[in-house]
């Protein structure tokens, strides 16, 4: 079954077939056809979608309706996300599992609304005060827009957390040939929500060891359920107490980075012999891949590791195609981000950074010529 | 859940008596968390009790009940509750509730915020309002920001002095009430804690199905109730003064709004169905082709664009395609991009089109640079009123788009011109095409494509 749609249909598609059932968004090109479109798909299937007056009321809707038990969905693009921010950090203190895809576009500010960039990278990394750690997946097509878009589903659920799609406007708004029997195929199993048992004593923050995630319980289920945007102990109240905190701090961040790995998904095509890496996520990926092929035709080596998680960082595999060169070349859609964790990690390398910032796409071309891949 | 019977008299919650005897529930505050940790003397404990004497009156189960707190001084009061209970950010407590009632109407959702929470989340409230979505919302109104140290907020009393309006207030303070009420919202009142007849107010504000608004006045002793010696006669002077008077002011009949939702897509929703191709090969394309149209708005290019890669995958091909527009869509430029290849398609830009279609100057000008830069063997297509215009090394091909789109119908220009391309550059066979039409458009527009496609396959 073929379908001819743009990656944010497919967006829709998988958050549907992830078992979203609530959707709030606020108007903002290129996220834009992803609320025009909950609007009409969810509520046939039981679901609810509505505009908010702002990005903060649609946030805001999400993260209440999550804490009532439906999985819940919101997009935006970088404005958007900019008025996001306060939210994601309530959603990483209440553990409110949570999917925001950014269509990001080219920026700073309003920038231009109709044109693509992956300037958002970093923001969406520190999107909120206090420094936690996110979950963000980037997809390069619109295969991935779906497969990528139920695996956010899953991981909010199972790390109960807030999780980015990094979409941009040319993954969003690019029509291509939609395949259902590969996303299916490739798609993870949507994770049915964990609850508490019903007669259990209910701690709405039980980790009793830091990485440890606890089942939900939803409001209005069987429990009296608490919430806060305070520092609190596992049962939700306030705590001024620097161990019981310390704890809970420990828990926000090693629930995420103790399962890092859980939460890998890339591809990584080494090639033997190869001197030079590309490491590449989103849209640049493709052109990496063209690139590849380019290079490996006239007989070149490359090797090839496409992140489709890019955080939590998926340090051993980055770690060990690294070891393998002495040259590492990342194409970025912005000024140069991702590029200084890959420096971080591949000390004594010659890093290479491909950035553009032009609203047009890095061509393969581009990334040999620079990359002094041929 | 069973709690303890709970006195409220031992922790001094000014509730009145008259009203206390109505009740015979056991209490919906919990005796462990007390006494309130607000100063002593302010008007939050009473609106504490007032609350707790309401629920006990209405005798709702508690995992039914959702108390939404904002920030500030009063947003502390959930955790004395044994209710369902949401802490939230400053001035978004109506954002949580609103998620809270419309993924679970059978909720009684009561949001309780400051009148700095008013004012910095004030779009919500009009919102809230003007959906009559049924929460319940209490405004512990004392006329300044308490937690932060006093400041001045959106009902400050002109003229008073606070920590940032040193010498009096210059900004007129916000009637909440007349505010709300063109939206016509199901319920909308005002009060004060030193009044009598609160906890009613409170029980029939909760019982409203749609939005409800109790705007309690309220003392903060640490701060602006001292400075302006708020107690009950000067409230109901300032009440007088400011012509806000107290009662319930305003009941509406709107439908609630989570219900009517509910009702309005249950009776109108239905998923679109996906729009599944054939793929049936027939493309002997061995090389990628970059093809860009460029029409202007209203020359449907982007329907035309999309025909066009429809038609690629059903042969066989790959396909992507993007559009560029102006955001005001209804004027100025179309241009679409769209690439066929037999191989995956890495690089979705094109930056050397094979083929240009050019159908509006507006276009044209879009596309001008590319083609200056284009290689010689490019083909571009051009509606002959445009020809002189194009500068290019490619090769130029004018032809009689429009007017062979005029005699074929109305909006036949771009499927005139694929007509054309397909003659000559046999991407895919035109049954193909005329197959997408079919399977994408609606009858009656699939008949005026799939003629335009005709009269422009005999231009070529
Ligand atoms: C976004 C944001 N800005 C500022 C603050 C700081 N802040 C905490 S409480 C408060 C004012 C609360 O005043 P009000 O809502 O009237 O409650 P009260 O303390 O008077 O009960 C402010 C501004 C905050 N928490 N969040
Ligand atoms: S500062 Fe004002 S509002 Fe806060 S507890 Fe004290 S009296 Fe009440
Ligand atoms: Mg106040």
């Amino acid at each position: 079954m073929i379908e001819f749609i743009e990656g944010n249909d497919a967006v829709v598609r998988g958050a549907i077939d992830a078992g979203c059932r609530f959707f709030a968004g606020y108007p903002i090109t290129p996220a834009s056809s992803i609320l025009v479109s909950m609007m009409r798909e969810l509520p046939p299937v039981g679901g609810i979608a509505i505009q908010g007056e702002d990005e903060m009321a649609s946030i805001g809707m999400c993260i209440g309706a999550a804490m009532t038990g439906l999985k819940a969905m919101t997009a935006t693009s970088g404005p958007g996300v900019s008025l996001y921010s306060e939210n994601v950090g309530l959603a990483i203190m209440g553990e409110t599992p949570l999917v925001i895809v950014n269509v990001q576009r080219q920026g700073p500010s309003t920038g231009s609304a109709t044109k693509g960039a992956d300037g958002d990278i970093l923001f969406m990394r520190w999107v909120t005060s206090g420094g936690f750690p996110m979950i963000i997946l980037s997809p390069e097509n619109v295969q991935d827009c779906y497969t990528l878009t139920v695996a956010a589903f899953n991981f909010a659920e199972r790390y109960r957390a807030p999780v980015f799609l990094a979409s941009q406007r040319e993954v969003g708004l690019t029509r291509e040939a939609f395949n259902y029997e590969h996303a299916w195929a490739e798609a993870p199993t949507p994770l049915p929500r964990p609850v508490a048992a019903p007669d259990c004593v209910y701690e709405p923050h039980a980790c009793p060891t830091p990485d440890h995630v606890s089942p939900m319980s939803p409001i209005g289920g069987p429990h009296l359920v608490r919430y806060t945007t305070s520092t609190h102990d596992q049962r939700a109240y306030l705590t001024g107490d620097p161990d019981v905190i310390e704890h809970m701090t420990n828990h926000y961040r090693r629930k995420i980075l103790d399962h890092a790995e859980e939460m890998g998904i890339y591809e990584y095509d080494p090639q033997r012999g190869a001197d030079t890496l590309i490491i590449a996520y989103g849209v640049c990926a493709r052109s990496a891949r063209g690139a590849v092929k380019m290079v490996r035709e006239k007989g070149g080596k490359v090797s090839l590791l496409v992140l489709k998680t890019i955080y939590p960082m998926q340090r051993r595999v980055i770690k060990e195609a690294v070891a393998e060169v002495s040259r590492v070349v990342v194409p970025e859609m912005n000024m140069g981000q991702y590029v200084w964790e890959i420096r971080a990690m591949a000390p004594g390398k010659d890093t290479i950074a491909i950035n553009r910032m032009s609203t047009t796409l890095i061509s393969p071309e581009e990334i040999i010529a620079k990359g002094g891949l041929l | 859940m069973s709690v303890p019977d709970f006195d409220l008299s031992t922790v001094g919650v000014g509730v009145a008596q008259e009203s206390c005897s109505q009740a015979n529930s056991s209490s919906y505050l919990l005796p462990e968390m007390l006494p309130f940790g607000f100063c002593s003397g302010c008007g939050h404990i009473k609106i504490a009790g007032y609350l707790d004497e309401a629920l006990r009156r209405l005798e709702l189960p508690k995992n039914k009940v959702v108390l939404v707190t904002d920030i500030g001084c009063i947003g502390i009061v959930d955790k004395y509750y044994d209710v369902n209970a949401f802490h939230g950010l400053h001035g978004r407590v109506i954002t949580y509730a609103s998620g809270i009632k419309l993924a679970n109407p059978d909720l009684t959702v009561i949001a309780i915020m400051g009148d700095g929470g008013a004012g910095i989340g004030g779009a919500h409230l009009l919102s809230a309002a003007r959906r009559n979505l049924g929460i319940t919302l209490i405004v512990a109104n004392n006329f300044n920001y308490g937690m932060t140290g006093g400041q001045h907020s959106c009902t400050t009393p002109l003229d008073a002095v606070t920590s940032t309006t040193p010498h009096g207030n210059l900004e007129a303070p916000l009637d909440l009430v007349r505010t709300l009420q063109p939206s016509k919202p199901a319920f909308l009142a005002r009060t004060h804690v030193f009044a009598e007849g609160q906890v009613d107010m409170l029980v029939e504000a909760i019982q409203t199905p749609g939005f409800a608004l109790v705007d309690m006045w309220d003392l903060c002793i640490a701060y602006v109730g001292s400075r302006l010696a708020l107690n009950k006669s000067a409230i109901e002077g300032m009440m007088d003064e400011l012509d806000m008077p107290a009662g319930v002011l305003y009941r509406g009949t709107r439908p609630e709004y989570s219900a009517a939702w509910r009702a309005l897509y249950d009776e109108k929703g239905a998923r679109t169905p996906p729009c599944l191709l054939q793929v049936t090969g027939g493309s002997v394309l061995d090389h990628k082709v970059g093809i860009i149209l460029a029409g202007g708005a209203g020359q449907k290019i982007r329907s035309a664009a999309t025909l066009v890669g429809t038609a690629a995958i059903m042969s066989g091909l790959k396909a992507t395609q993007k559009d560029d527009y102006p955001i005001t869509v209804r004027t100025g430029h179309s241009v679409s991009e769209v690439i066929v290849s037999p191989d995956d398609i890495y690089f979705t830009g094109i930056e050397d089109p094979d083929i240009t279609v050019i159908l509006a100057a507006d276009g044209l000008a879009q596309v001008a640079r590319r083609l200056t830069k284009c290689s010689p063997d490019a083909r571009i297509y051009v509606d002959e009123a445009l020809a002189d215009s194009v500068q290019t090394p490619g090769r130029v091909v004018p032809l009689p788009f429009a007017q062979t789109a005029k005699r074929v119908g109305k909006l036949t220009i771009a499927p005139v011109a694929i007509g054309a391309v397909l003659a000559r550059e046999g991407l895919f066979p035109v049954h193909i095409f005329e197959a997408a039409a079919r399977a994408m458009q609606k009858e009656a527009v699939a008949e005026s494509t799939i003629a335009g496609v005709r009269a422009g396959l005999e231009l070529g």
